[in-house]
């Protein structure tokens, strides 16, 4: 595997992650009080939450709410950097 | 506010060169019941709906401009490499004059974009029913495009989001159980 490969497996892992918080917050939305749904949802956040620390520290920020990581700032990333979501 | 998330909803893997797939999936970008006509449809009625049903306007709006995003990518990847006679022949010879290979809200037939599409009622209930239609409306337009589709990783996108419409549409069916529901107690008491 290489680097890119890696990065874009990592990559489709923090969508998939992000997904199931997506998902269940519009299904909270409308069933504020199954309480077992709630629970998956604050599991869902923190699980996500894992996975993209896990790709931002090698590869940069996703967002402009996460601090760049000391190896991301050496491999050269900068905000503006390529690709684009649609540049892949 | 929102922040930008450097990554698409869900991946978009486009291969082949298809300027002519493009142009009927701008029906989704830029038509009547598209992601366009959702995501603002959604932004501008939840300012007045009752607290019950706001974040749900607020979720659902902002998902689909995740959804305006992966079109305009799959639009963007299918045209990038399309020659003008190519770009003629798929019927985006006008498009080309007027844009070039940039991307503009217009529907398949070349329509601009126009809020004339949506409404904001300041009534939850008829605003609520126009959502429900909408998603249904757009869940066939993905339908319809991949049936005439044969870009296995097009597909597999529109499908995705086909199955979002789905979601959408039944949060929202929810959304007016409880609004009925907080009407009923209310004559109740």
């Amino acid at each position: 595997m290489n680097a890119s490969d890696e990065e874009w497996n990592l990559l489709k892992k923090v969508q998939q992650m992000d997904f199931v918080v997506v998902e269940l917050t519009l299904y909270t939305d409308t069933h504020p009080n199954d309480e077992e749904a709630m629970n998956q949802w604050r599991e869902a956040i923190k699980e996500a939450k894992k996975v993209r620390k896990q790709y931002e520290s090698r590869f940069g920020p996703l967002s402009l709410l996460s601090v760049p990581s000391k190896q991301a700032i050496e491999v050269g990333w900068h905000w503006n950097s390529t690709p684009w979501p649609w540049q892949r | 506010m929102w922040v930008y998330e450097k990554k698409l909803l869900y991946p978009v893997e486009v291969t082949t060169c298809n300027p002519m797939l493009a142009r009927y999936i701008m029906e989704q970008y830029g038509g009547a019941d598209g992601e366009l006509a959702a995501a603002l449809r959604y932004m501008n009625q939840r300012y007045t709906v009752p607290d019950k049903v706001i974040g749900l306007l607020t979720d659902i709006s902002t998902e689909e401009f995740s959804h305006l995003e992966m079109l305009a990518t799959m639009i963007y990847k299918l045209t990038k490499d399309a020659t003008p006679e190519q770009l003629e022949k798929a019927g985006l010879g006008a498009h080309f004059v007027n844009h070039g290979h940039s991307l503009f809200y217009e529907n398949a037939g070349g329509v601009p974009f126009t809020t004339t599409y949506i409404q904001s009622k300041g009534d939850p209930i008829a605003d609520l029913y126009e959502d429900i239609a909408a998603e249904e409306k757009a869940r066939a337009t993905y339908q319809w495009l991949i049936d005439i589709s044969d870009d296995p990783g097009i597909n597999d996108a529109l499908r995705f989001l086909r199955e979002r419409e789905n979601i959408h549409s039944l949060r929202f069916r929810e959304a007016v159980e409880l609004l009925k529901d907080e009407r009923d107690r209310k004559k109740i008491f």
